[in-house]
């Protein structure tokens, strides 16, 4: 992977045609990128009941995104998922863990408290407020603690700015954060529904459709 | 298991049997019916001595020290320590309140009785500034040790520290 996140950007790109074989690239890298997000296990408080127990588990199932790789060391994963208050005393070790992590490296802070401090906002002699003054943040999930379907909902939203928002030709260019709130009005069971049609979606392969495809690049060669 | 770490089935004493017995172990202990618990305030003269016979008297057997925290009286200029005591083998609880001047805060230690308190001490010296003689290594436990103040006094403030607007 070093070789082709660092090498071919630069030998392709003065070539004929080679801004657009590098966004092909640039497709697969992302795609595979986003699906095999390794989350580090970083639970401070309540949220990680929420977020690291409860999604993980066999009822909501983060391994249905391929994110179900926790890792208890920074150096094997590439998602951080802040899960709780981060006070004085943890700001710089979550910093280390942070700096600890490989490139591309992605953060979602979940839970009022990783956002903003929450509850601690006024009157606390030590909780930092908001997770983002310590480390850059790419996905706030609202919510205290946030329910399961929200993070699946932040989650997919990461992945979606992983798939759309960076190319090798720029690296360390990612897409602005954003804040992943489940939309008014939206129930429960419209994300199940959301996410069955979805993994029905990635799951299902029409061969027809593809072959056609296929045939079309191998005229394109002929030619 | 050895025998004499048995629980000792049924041979909780009564809120009002628990409050007699330790009033006969230190007749200065004061009840206090206004707690959930059966609770007793004594002086802090007291508090070495009864501590011991607390956990070692055969009808009382306090072999578990649960939680040691204070309280802050600023306006009565007082610092309140608070000992939750278990029996595990008796199977009943005690709460002693022992009072201590807020501008000279020191408590005699009761490590030596229960060896939890270590930490517990350490917590609370943290946190409310209380000196415990004959602690072993009363160091800061949850802040750094560099921290100027002791954050649960009801008159603490730092320039961290953000007020509500109004």
């Amino acid at each position: 992977m070093g070789l082709v996140t660092d090498h071919l950007p630069g030998a392709l790109l003065p070539l004929p045609g080679g801004g657009a074989l590098l966004t092909a690239i640039d497709q697969v890298v992302n795609w595979s990128r986003a699906n095999s997000l390794w989350p580090l296990t970083f639970g401070t408080s309540c949220c990680a009941i929420e977020v690291m127990m409860a999604t993980g588990a066999a009822r909501h199932d983060l391994a249905r995104f391929g994110a179900e790789v926790a890792r208890p060391s920074p150096r094997q994963a590439d998602l951080l998922i802040i899960a709780g208050t981060i006070v004085k005393k943890m700001a710089p070790r979550l910093r280390t863990l942070w700096e600890q992590m490989a490139e591309p490296r992605y953060v979602i802070a979940t839970g009022s408290c990783a956002i903003s401090g929450g509850p601690f906002l006024y009157h606390s002699y030590t909780t930092i407020r908001g997770a983002d003054e310590v480390i850059p943040v790419d996905v706030y999930v609202p919510g205290c603690p946030p329910r399961p379907e929200a993070l699946l909902y932040g989650l997919l939203t990461l992945q979606k700015m992983i798939r759309e928002g960076s190319t090798l030709a720029r690296p360390g260019q990612v897409r602005r954060p954003v804040l992943a709130a489940l939309p008014d009005g939206m129930t429960l069971d419209d994300v199940r529904a959301e996410i069955a049609a979805l993994v029905q979606e990635t799951a299902t392969v029409d061969r027809k459709a593809a072959a056609a495809v296929g045939a079309a690049f191998a005229a394109q060669d002929r030619v | 298991m050895a025998a004499d770490l048995l629980p000792l089935a049924g041979l909780a004493l009564s809120p009002d049997a628990l409050v007699a017995a330790v009033q006969l172990l230190c007749p200065a202990a004061q009840a206090r019916p206004d707690c959930d618990r059966p609770a007793v305030k004594v002086t802090v003269g007291d508090w070495p001595e009864l501590a011991g016979r607390l956990r070692a008297h055969a009808d009382l057997l306090f072999d578990l020290l649960e939680t040691h925290t204070a309280i802050d009286w600023p306006e009565s200029g007082r610092i309140e320590l608070v000992y939750l005591l278990t029996s595990l083998r008796r199977g009943h609880h005690l709460t002693v309140f022992v009072d201590i001047p807020r501008d000279d805060p020191v408590a005699p230690s009761v490590c030596a009785v229960w060896p939890v308190a270590q930490w517990q001490e350490r917590e609370v010296y943290d946190l409310f500034g209380v000196r415990y003689a004959d602690h072993p290594d009363l160091r800061r436990l949850f802040l750094d040790d560099d921290w100027q103040g002791f954050p649960l006094r009801k008159d603490y403030a730092d320039a961290f520290m953000l007020d509500r607007p109004s």
